[in-house]
Parts: C-alpha cells; structure tokens; sequence
C-alpha cells in the first residue's frame, strides 16, 4: 500500500506589506486529519491553496510525497481532490459530464453513479450545470472532489450552501474517507472541526 | 496525455457547440465582412495586392476573437482551476492548440471561397494558394495560443490581445500576404519555400510554446 505524507517548512504567505501567516511547519500523512481555522482574512483557503499547489508562498516549502518520493505539481493533482468556492464547473455541460471530466474517463460510470447516489442528484445528471440550484452544485463539486477517491482531499469551506441532510452525507463521507486519506478542511464550522483530528488556527 | 488532450477537446467542443460564442462571432464577422467589402468594392476590378491584404486582413480579425476566447472563457468563467486540477499543464496547451488550429482552417475554409467568388478574383495557381491559406492560418494559430493564454491569465480582454500580437503575428501576415498574392499572379511553383517557412515556423513556435506554458499556468 502506497504511503502519502505532506510536510511543509516555515511557509509564510505576504500580499504587499500585509503577513497572512508566518512559519507553519507541517507533517501530516496518509490516515491523518486537519482543520484550518481562523477568522475571516486570517489565510485559511490561502493556505490550502498552497498546500494544493495552487499558489505559491511567498517564503519555505512544501513537499508531496507518495512512498517518501516527491510527487512532481502535476502527479500531485491526480492525486487530490479539492473542492473550494474557488472552483466552478462547466456551467455548459451536464452534470456526468463534468464527473466524467474529473474522473477522467468514461468508463468509471459506476462510481459515479454511485456517488450521484449518494448525494441525491440521481436524476439531474444529465442536465445542464447552468441549470442547477447552488446546493446541487456545491454537491457536485464535493462528487467531482471525491470521484477518484483520492488520497490527498483538501476542502474549503464544504459545508457551503448545503442543506442539513447534504452536510450530513458530506460529513459521513468525510469520517469514512479520513481513515486513510490525508484529508485538510479549511473551515469555521464546528462540526467540520470535529471531524479532523488535528487543529490549526490561524486566529493566534 | 493524448487521453487528456481527447477529454479536454471533447469538453471544449461541448463547451463552444453550446455556447456557440466564439463560432457564431467570428463566422458571422467572416461573412460579414467578406459581403460587406465585395458590396463596395462594386464589381471593380482590384489589383490582386489588394485582395492578398483584404483576405488576410479579414481572416485575422475575424479569427482573433475566437482564438483567445478558448482561454478567456476559461478564466471569466472561473473553470481554470477545475481544468488546471485534472489536467496536466501540456494537455490542456495541445488541446487547445488543436482547437485554434482547426477553428482558423473552418474559417478560411469558408472565408476563402466566398471571398474569391464575390469578388471574382482570378487565381493562377490554385494548390499553392490552399497551402499558403492552410499553412498561414496554422502559423496564425500556434503563435496567438499561447499569447492568448498570457492574455486570460492577466485578466486581459481583446484589444490587449490584438495589441501584444501584432508583433508576432506581423512578419507571419507579410509571407502570407506575399504567398498569397504570387499565388494570385503566377503559376506554380511560384515561392513555395514560403510554405515551408510557414511550418517551419508553426514547428518552431509550438515547441517553444510547450516549453513556457506551464510556467504562464501554474503560478507555482
């Protein structure tokens, strides 16, 4: 079994003159959970990016490793799930369409129809995104986050938009996956706080 | 990756078919444009320099629009991050790259006919006018997709577009005007190494464009 760890070294992140945070060390490995919390402006989705691979900090590093070796920026990505309010879906295709882009292939229907499923859009798959509530859509987002069962799943602010009964399946979903995913959360909920096991708060 | 280029593409035409943005403006430009200047021109006969330059000047414009929109959709429409995620940076490039190529050769495709028949315009040598249509239009293509990437990252819109190709695009639109007009003028051969030198651009410009793209879209 394929063993996957993250470790940063004293990453900082300035816009301007402004410090969002200064000198976070980080490890954390396959199996293991965190949540980044911290008020408004304090850089939590800033930092996930960084540890996506989607920004760069502006001081220390940021290793992904797959069995102690470094995973190339582009190895990384087929390896993460990421969902964010900063990711949109194409608005013009369906939604198995945009599953099947993310998924990559055509041939993995099953599990997305497994996953359509469970997130109650068994039915809307075949229409048009545009069309969509925004719950709907930020379910789709969380199934294309998850499609690939991936090992590394960062979410920013999942909860976003969700009904009760769709955070409770994202949370169920979350509690499964965290047993051997590397699985970061950037949140102020409760809840999805608890659902890591480690905390980081940027707030102090 | 020639998976990813195949998804990417399939996603892109998707995309555009329905949508119809990019296809509909430039085809209606082309058409427009080709009307508009065979009404003026009246049936006067034009020196066949004047109808190299009005072909390529219309072809250029109304391809300009359309090649940077396979970027800037991307950006406006916040799904860049999506695509950057579950696909590698040299995928998305090539397939989009495909896309401008053949969006330019439907347009000269439809351009070219129609402009040689509104305006009666006589062609001596008609295989070398295709390949300098075919070869110019592919040269025009793989040296704006990349700038049109620059151009969508920078949250730029068409005229910074058009502003920051010209100089590229200007040496490629006066071998394609001059091929174009020998081929108007003289029986083949005629400056075939023209053509060559078209690809060979194409060929130069591609690879170099491979090697800079992952740099304009990854910030990292």
């Amino acid at each position: 079994m394929k063993q996957y760890r993250i470790e940063t070294r004293e990453l900082s992140k300035k816009f301007r003159r402004i410090s969002l945070f200064r000198d976070i060390s980080l490890e954390l490995e396959g199996g293991s959970s965190l949540a980044i919390t911290g008020p408004n402006g304090s850089g939590k989705s800033t930092l996930l990016q960084i540890l996506a691979g989607i920004q760069a900090p502006t001081r220390g590093a940021v290793d992904r490793l797959e069995n102690e070796e470094s995973l190339e920026i582009t190895a990384f990505h087929r390896l993460l799930g990421f969902a964010s309010p900063l990711i949109h879906l194409y608005g013009e295709c369906t939604g198995i369409e945009n599953i099947e882009f993310a998924l990559g292939s055509s041939d993995s229907r099953e599990r997305a129809d497994e996953l359509l499923q469970y997130f109650g859009l068994i039915g809307h798959e075949k229409k048009a995104l545009k069309t969509w509530s925004s719950g709907m859509q930020q379910r789709l987002k969380l199934i294309c986050a998850l499609a690939k069962s991936p090992p590394f799943l960062f979410l920013d602010e999942p909860g976003t938009n969700l009904d009760r009964s769709g955070k409770k399946l994202l949370y169920n979903r979350i509690d499964v996956m965290k047993k051997e995913a590397l699985v970061i959360i950037a949140t102020n909920e409760p809840e999805e706080v608890e659902l890591c096991a480690e905390v980081l708060n940027l707030g102090t | 990756m020639v998976h990813d280029i195949y998804r990417n593409l399939k996603k892109d035409l998707q995309v555009e078919f329905r949508n119809r943005s990019s296809f509909n403006v430039a085809f209606a430009f082309a058409g427009i444009t080709t009307l508009a200047v065979s009404l003026v021109a009246g049936g006067s006969p034009l020196s066949p320099l004047v109808h190299a330059l009005m072909l390529w000047i219309i072809l250029f414009f109304s391809a300009m629009n359309g090649l940077l929109h396979i970027f800037t959709r991307e950006e406006e429409e916040g799904t860049a991050l999506f695509l950057m995620l579950n696909t590698g940076a040299e995928a998305v490039f090539a397939s989009k790259l495909i896309f401008n190529v053949v969006l330019f050769l439907l347009l000269e495709a439809l351009v070219t006919p129609l402009y040689l028949f509104f305006l009666q315009v006589p062609v001596a040598s008609i295989l070398l006018l295709v390949l300098t249509i075919a070869a110019g239009g592919m040269a025009i293509a793989c040296s704006v997709t990349l700038l049109a990437a620059m151009v969508a990252k920078a949250g730029g819109k068409g005229s910074l577009f058009t502003v920051i190709s010209f100089p590229i695009i200007l040496p490629i639109l006066l071998v394609n005007i001059t091929t174009t007009l020998a081929a108007l003028e003289k029986p083949w051969p005629g400056p075939v190494s023209n053509v060559l030198f078209l690809l060979a651009f194409s060929t130069g410009v591609t690879v170099l464009s491979f090697l800079l793209f992952h740099f304009i879209w990854q910030d990292t």
